[in-house]
């Protein structure tokens, strides 16, 4: 699906945890999760951790939508 | 049984180069290599249809909208189509007429090319297309390797993989059971030991190649930016409205977001079988992060929050039917004018 | 306990007794081939565990026109004469497996079976007619445990930890396996292996082999994973284990993993690529032992279980490796990164699995690739669909097919329609065949292009 929004012209990141997965499949923007069954938020830690992790992580793929590339990327998160 | 050829100007005799222009006719009987065909395959050849390589390649559509009224009405159980060698123009004739008629009249369509052959790339994907020789000296070889697995299929006998019966792969991968019986634990530790020596072996499972698509041009502003959330983790509306399928999806489904601020435990749940749901079904947030796509779009961060999420299921689902939704979420994205989204996977 | 003595390779011995019939009768008990169970006694046995609600236990046969549906787990009947537990850590205290003798019922199995409800690794067996071809099960004599459970928290859950069922089967196949506990088995498989390091020369001199095994660990709570000894695998790292203790019942089946991919209790308990190994042993390879991996779900854990692989297959100083996965799709992910991280260590790999191809065969076959990976067994596609008519007896119950999850079924598509039709005919995917694929290594299937 991330080739055929990206193949229309329009930008798109790929939020994962398998980051394998979305370079194989052709993903040219990636930011990570923390994990496939809870990706943006640990039901373990405080809704105020998961939020601030949440918030942090799509900050940084929103982005990532501005940023120019010339190959695959994972882009870094702090939290 | 009864089978149609197609055939080019120069075979059919009518002239070369100077011919190639010559309008589709349809001829009852045989005509030049309908004669090989017609005695090698166990059906009748009823009708040659001849066409010239420059008509076909130039009026593409009318040649095919004219061959496929020749054929409406007449009675065929297989189509055939060249050989075509090495003849660039002639293979990717063979190949759009096969194609065209399998899609009209669903009966089984057969073309045979040299691996040089444009038409093989072209076409391989959606024809049976036999490897053939370089130059017509092969003629009655290429006619004979189409017309013995023509015979197969008109009598349903059972086919054999791509390489097996002589063909170009269509790409389509399946099971077999194996005659001789040799056990994956066998042929893996076979395989090791020929490895570990040095020797040939055959993988059964050949990596296919990667293919990348043109990176999109990034958002210059993004506090104008409309911005969208699509998801293959498969959250839905608690009565998953869509029926959207827990694997294997062909099925998406859009939802309105445009009032809610984030979404909540016991509305909104997870349908994918192939995760843990606990913790998407207590916070749907974590799989579809609107609550922070809100908070953003409240800062200003982001110019307009697309009023619709779009969700699928990503395990099992084609890479086929994946790629069709993914054309059909994208209509309804470009309608919005849609800048960008975000796509979050489990 | 047994304890290894000196330079002696741990050595296990399975004497087996072919079953050529399984009948109801007054007396429990093993005779000339046939094995009789007095089913009252057997079911209280059962019902010792009071989850199990309601119960019945029927016999099905190869070649009978019988397919039975939902099916959660294989066991084959086996006892150990000195009275340690056949499954250490399940059905009895933890006690070291893999040496010693041990005594094995074949040509049958214990299956648990819902009376009414699936899940989504549960599968279907066809004993006779088109379908038995898709799965190991309908060679064998079937001794189906059919249950109901009190288990009322996960009755209409797609993901069930279906604990009641899978532990009766365990302790089935230990009570009938005591049958033959004081009989002289008609023949005796013999696997010994010495300690890597005290090998002779020319067994130390051949290429070394060893195989890492990746059972299924996906959930993250516990009562849905493999268990090792036990232990659920899905908080556990890799280590190295003796390819007997597989063979001996330190591994059991999980919950979780869709069913043509499984291995179940069975599929260990007789592991083929170990057996082959075993075999080519000191001829063409010296097989070192098994490195026992798992499959979690992050990719962090992924890479964690793939560092302790390809140090431990250094650090061994192996050749080659075969690596083999008890799943597709996520698990693909453990599959390739540990073949790559192999590779990289200079271990020459061979990878065994199945794919998920898609209903058309034309989807990329495993979700993550690598060039590295240029040798593989392929022994399925788990999309494959697959037509077969009514069946004259249903063990279990027919509509979880479409009905409960179950990883090939569904109940509703507007091209093909659902799963189970009236008629009692079936349309499916090859994944809810169980463990249709026979990725453990007896599958005759494998994957061609057309």
């Amino acid at each position: 699906m991330v080739k055929e929004i990206e193949k229309a012209g329009i930008p798109v990141v790929q939020m994962c945890n398998l980051i394998p997965v979305a370079t194989t499949v052709g993903a040219n923007k990636i930011v990570p999760t923390i994990s496939i069954p809870y990706p943006l938020g640990d039901p373990d830690t405080p809704k105020e951790q998961q939020w601030k992790l949440r918030y942090h992580r799509v900050g940084v793929a929103l982005d990532a939508l501005t940023v120019d590339v010339d190959e695959q990327t994972v882009f870094k998160v702090k939290i | 049984m009864k089978a149609i050829h197609y055939i080019n100007q120069f075979f059919a005799g009518i002239g070369g180069e100077e011919k190639a222009d010559h309008k589709p006719e349809i001829r009852e009987g045989l005509v030049g290599p309908s004669l090989a065909l017609n005695s090698m395959l166990d059906a009748e050849v009823t009708h040659t249809i001849v066409c010239g390589d420059n008509y076909m390649g130039s009026n593409t559509e009318e040649a095919v909208s004219t061959i496929l009224g020749f054929l409406e009405g007449k009675e065929f159980d297989i189509f055939v189509a060249g050989p075509a060698f090495q003849a660039g123009r002639y293979g990717v004739a063979c190949g759009t007429i096969c194609k065209a008629v399998k899609e009209k009249f669903n009966v089984p369509v057969l073309t045979s090319m040299n691996e040089e052959n444009p038409g093989v790339e072209m076409f391989k994907r959606d024809v049976v297309i036999f490897k053939g020789g370089k130059s017509a000296a092969k003629l009655r070889d290429d006619v004979k390797v189409m017309a013995e697995y023509g015979n197969k299929v008109l009598t349903g006998k059972a086919l054999g993989p791509a390489d097996e019966e002589g063909y170009f792969s269509r790409g389509i991968r399946s099971q077999v059971w194996l005659e001789s019986e040799a056990t994956a634990a066998q042929r893996g530790v076979e395989m090791l030991i020929r490895k570990l020596k040095g020797e040939t072996y055959e993988t059964e499972l050949p990596i296919p190649k990667q293919d990348m698509v043109p990176i999109a041009p990034p958002i210059k502003d993004l506090s104008e930016a409309n911005i969208a959330l699509v998801t293959s983790g498969g959250i839905v509306p608690i009565d998953n409205p869509d029926r959207i399928q827990s694997a294997s999806a062909t099925r998406w489904g859009k939802y309105d977001i445009s009032d809610i601020e984030n979404l909540e435990s016991g509305v909104y749940k997870t349908i994918h079988a192939g995760y843990d749901p606990t913790a998407a079904d207590l916070d749907p947030d974590v799989v579809v992060p609107l609550d922070v796509m809100k908070e953003y779009l409240r800062e200003g961060r982001i110019g307009k929050l697309h009023k619709y999420f779009y969700s699928t299921v990503g395990t099992g689902t084609t890479q086929a039917e994946a790629a069709r939704m993914g054309r059909e979420i994208v209509e309804n994205l470009k309608e919005d004018k849609v800048d960008g989204v975000i796509l979050t996977s489990t | 306990m047994i304890t290894i003595k000196g330079c002696e390779g741990m050595k296990l011995e399975i004497g087996n007794f072919q079953v050529n019939d399984v009948v109801f009768g007054k007396k429990t008990e093993f005779s000339g081939g046939t094995l009789t169970i007095n089913k009252e006694e057997a079911m209280t046995f059962i019902k010792e565990d009071e989850h199990i609600t309601d119960l019945d236990i029927v016999i099905a046969k190869p070649g009978e026109n019988t397919r039975i549906v939902p099916v959660k787990e294989a066991v084959e009947p086996r006892i150990r004469p000195d009275g340690r537990p056949v499954f250490p850590g399940v059905t009895g205290d933890v006690e070291a497996a893999g040496e010693g003798k041990v005594h094995a019922l074949k040509g049958c199995s214990v299956l648990g079976v819902g009376m009414h409800y699936g899940s989504f690794g549960d599968g279907l067996i066809d004993m006779g007619g088109e379908g038995a071809k898709y799965t190991l099960f309908s060679e064998l004599i079937n001794i189906c445990i059919v249950a109901d459970t009190d288990e009322e928290y996960e009755r209409f859950e797609q993901q069930k930890k279906n604990t009641a069922i899978r532990m009766a089967t365990h302790r089935l196949a230990e009570y009938l396996g005591n049958t033959v506990k004081e009989l002289e088995p008609d023949t005796i498989e013999s696997f010994e292996l010495e300690p890597v390091t005290k090998r002779k020369k020319e067994i130390n001199d051949l290429q070394s082999v060893v195989l890492v095994m990746q059972p299924q660990s996906q959930m993250e709570e516990i009562g849905y994973n493999d268990l090792v000894y036990g232990w659920d695998m899905n908080k556990y790292v890799p280590t190295f284990m003796h390819p007997n203790e597989v063979l001996d019942g330190a591994m059991i089946s999980g919950s979780f993993m869709p069913s043509s991919s499984k291995w179940s209790t069975y599929d260990f308990q007789n592991f083929p690529t170990i057996k082959e190994l075993y075999k080519e042993h000191g001829k063409s390879i010296n097989f070192l032992g098994v490195i026992m991996s798992n499959l979690n779900v992050s990719l962090e854990q992924k890479k964690r279980s793939s560092i302790f692989v390809a140090q431990m297959a250094k650090s061994l100083g192996a050749d080659g490796a075969i690596v083999t996965e008890e799943g597709y799709g996520n698990p693909d992910a453990d599959y390739i990164l540990c073949i790559a991280a192999l590779e990289d260590v200079g271990v020459k790999t061979v990878g065994i699995s199945n794919e998920c191809t898609g209903r058309d065969g034309a989807s990329q076959p495993l979700v993550t690739l690598d060039e590295k990976a240029n040798a593989l067994v392929s022994t399925g596609n788990v999309s494959q669909l697959i037509e077969l008519p009514p069946a004259d007896k249903v063990i279990g119950e027919l509509e979880a097919l479409a009905r409960d999850g179950l990883s090939g079924g569904w109940a509703y598509d507007e091209i093909l329609g659902p799963s189970v039709r009236e008629d009692g005919s079936i349309i499916m995917e090859n994944n809810a065949m169980f463990c249709g694929d026979r990725i453990a290594g007896w599958s005759t299937k494998t994957m061609k292009e057309f």
